[in-house]
């Protein structure tokens, strides 16, 4: 009696690391969308648009703070002036030229931001994940040689742009190293890839990222930040409809 | 005076081949005259029925807070319950049908297109049963034929498969949104072409069945739009009101086609200023015409004017006697010019003219293709007629009044 006390024991003690330190899809979704927030940001970079006529370079500083808040202004030529505010809950765009702030809602927000495999709504993206998707973790792959857990998330809701979505997520580092986006009926519409990584404040981060729509060909577009500085002081005004315009 | 129409009549006939020239002359103005009208008027009537018949129907009822958003096609300001309305006008002898119209990217693959592609588009998508007795697209099938009503298939207007060089049996996909937001895609097959006589329809028509875009896109039997078709001599306006308590919905509206259409009818009112413009340099030109043809009649019988002066008649009678005989002279280039304007226009109004491809990739604003036909219009006939007559007396009297100022051995002089 007391060998088989023993035995179911040492068997129970033998389960404990899977169910105290196994890690569920939710809670690498989680960390994933952790690491990419910042009390505050800085950074300027520039995207990299590429279609069947040729590249277009696009540059642009950009601030954000927490999830909720974040401004991207145009630096290149064609662009120069144009401003993309997020706030809470709204997405404003700002042309110079016309002198005209446009407040960008329901099927707005699918538009393609200049010309780029990102719409606006992609911008807007990634709030609140977890309530949005089931997650369930499919197994682990390893990417460019980088170990990580491959999910499987499927939209709850009708709202989200990717009924399916597939992400490859560093096991270490919880960096995103490729996602894929699928269409309600299961086709692969888009493919995030990350190319360059920088460790910042303990943080590895994305720096280069590219993103190709995989129904049309020739096309991709290559994001890259440079000069990223985190939690630094920003002006509570930066973020506000009267900065945008200024 | 009968003496005076009596020799207004003898100058007719007895001057037979002057008489007919001037005649001619005024009557080839009128013509011309008869035909732009009927040509600009059949242009207007043929326009405003393709855009009735293939775009807008009689009507529309929508979401009340779709006209705003329009260009965005949004999917979920929608009419939940379509088949419900549709019943409900049925009943009252009203046709109806439903349609969901959303826009996309048309993705072209390098197999059967040669190259791989893509551009945006809009797409329609029709309840086969029921659309052709709002629309008139079933007369319209070039190649093909319409999907049945749950297949993954599509037909095309005839100019865009011409441009992305699209034939039957080739395979297409739509990326688009659905209701809610999400993407999807569609493979579908093209199985007809239509030409469709709106030139901005043909441009631009992809067609697909409402079952299929319905499970596609989540509509959950919701659709953007319910076309209503009235009859002809129906008064649009009060029909509207009548429909919209008919209904009795309170996040329904109903718009007739010219409240969808302002943008063209807005077109169409600036353009038949142009037109009044152009009818009137016609005009003009018919005008000049037959004064010019008078006038050489009238300078040409001078010396015959000094001759009745010499032999004792008088200026009021003479007078009287040459606008008897331009009147006649403008009579008989009337009649002549309204029976060619019938003719010309029977040739127009039933075979047209075709401008072929000149106006392909050209939007004029019209909604008529390659063959413009005219219309009737009688009331420009009747003014053709009566201005013939008058302008011919009224041009003969200036001429007279001036060889009756000269003395008498001028006039029989005058060369």
């Amino acid at each position: 009696m007391k060998n088989k006390i023993i035995t179911i024991l040492i068997l129970l003690s033998l389960l404990i690391p899977v169910t105290i330190f196994a890690i569920t899809g939710e809670e690498i979704i989680r960390k994933a969308d952790e690491i990419q927030v910042f009390e505050t940001s800085e950074a300027s970079g520039e995207f990299r648009i590429k279609d069947r006529f040729g590249e277009k370079v696009s540059t642009f500083n950009s601030w954000s703070r927490g999830t909720e808040e974040s401004l991207i202004e145009f630096t290149s030529r064609a662009e120069r002036g144009q401003k993309v505010l997020r706030t809470e809950d709204e997405l404003y765009l700002f042309f110079p030229d016309a002198e005209e702030l446009i407040r960008m809602q329901g099927s707005m927000l699918r538009q393609s931001m200049l010309g780029s495999d990102v719409s606006y709504e992609d911008m807007t993206g990634g709030k609140d994940r977890i309530s949005q998707y089931d997650v369930v973790l499919e197994g682990e792959e390893n990417v460019n040689g980088n170990e990580c857990y491959v999910l499987i998330m499927t939209a709850k809701v009708r709202t989200v742009p990717y009924p399916k979505e597939k992400v490859w997520i560093d096991k270490e580092t919880f960096l995103v190293w490729k996602a894929e986006y699928f269409t309600k009926s299961g086709r692969l519409l888009k493919e995030m890839e990350t190319l360059e990584v920088e460790e910042i404040d303990g943080r590895m981060i994305a720096v280069e990222t590219r993103i190709s729509d995989k129904m049309k060909t020739d096309t991709e577009t290559i994001m890259i930040i440079s000069d990223l500085k985190i939690n630094i002081a920003i002006d509570d005004e930066m973020f506000s409809l009267e900065e945008l315009s200024w | 005076m009968k003496f005076l129409i009596s020799l207004a009549f003898k100058n007719l006939t007895r001057y037979k081949r002057r008489t007919l020239i001037t005649a001619g002359a005024i009557a080839f103005g009128l013509m011309m005259y008869i035909f732009i009208d009927s040509l600009l008027l059949g242009l207007e009537i043929e326009s405003v029925r393709n855009l009735k018949w293939y775009e807008t129907a009689s009507a529309r009822v929508l979401n009340e807070d779709y006209w705003e958003n329009r260009f965005q096609r949004p999917l979920d300001i929608n009419i939940p319950d379509p088949d419900s309305i549709i019943s409900k006008l049925d009943k009252n002898g009203i046709k109806a049908t439903k349609r969901i119209e959303f826009s996309g990217d048309l993705i072209l693959n390098s197999f059967d297109f040669g190259e791989d592609g893509n551009m945006s588009v809009i797409v329609t998508a029709i309840d086969p049963k029921k659309d052709f007795d709002v629309f008139n697209f079933d007369s319209t099938i070039q190649q093909g034929r319409f999907p049945e009503e749950d297949e993954d298939a599509v037909v095309m207007g005839s100019w865009l498969a011409e441009d992305i060089g699209a034939e039957l049996g080739y395979w297409i996909t739509i990326v688009t949104r659905g209701n809610g937001g999400f993407y999807e895609a569609m493979d579908m097959e093209i199985v007809g072409i239509v030409n469709c006589p709106n030139p901005n329809v043909n441009r631009t028509l992809i067609m697909m069945p409402i079952a299929v875009a319905d499970e596609y896109l989540a509509m959950e039997g919701a659709s953007t739009e319910v076309n209503i078709k009235l009859p002809e001599s129906a008064d649009i306006d009060a029909e509207v009101i009548r429909i919209q308590n008919l209904l009795n919905e309170d996040n329904l509206t109903v718009m007739s086609w010219k409240s969808m259409a302002a943008d063209y009818l807005a077109i169409a009112e600036a353009k038949r200023g142009g037109t009044s413009m152009i009818l009137f340099l016609v005009f003009l030109i018919a005008a000049v015409g037959i004064s010019n043809t008078m006038l050489m009649a009238i300078f040409e019988r001078i010396r015959e004017l000094g001759m009745m002066r010499s032999l004792g008649m008088s200026d009021k009678k003479i007078r009287i006697a040459f606008m008897f005989e331009a009147a006649g002279i403008g009579l008989i280039g009337s009649i002549m010019g309204v029976i060619l304007g019938i003719v010309i226009n029977f040739w127009i109004v039933n075979y047209g003219i075709n401008y072929g491809d000149v106006y392909r990739d050209m939007d004029i604003g019209y909604r008529v293709q390659a063959i413009i036909r005219g219309a009737w219009n009688f009331k420009t006939m009747g003014i053709a007629f009566f201005a013939g007559i008058f302008i011919s007396t009224l041009v003969a009297f200036f001429p007279t009044k001036r060889a009756l100022k000269m003395d008498i051995p001028s006039c029989l002089r005058h060369q």
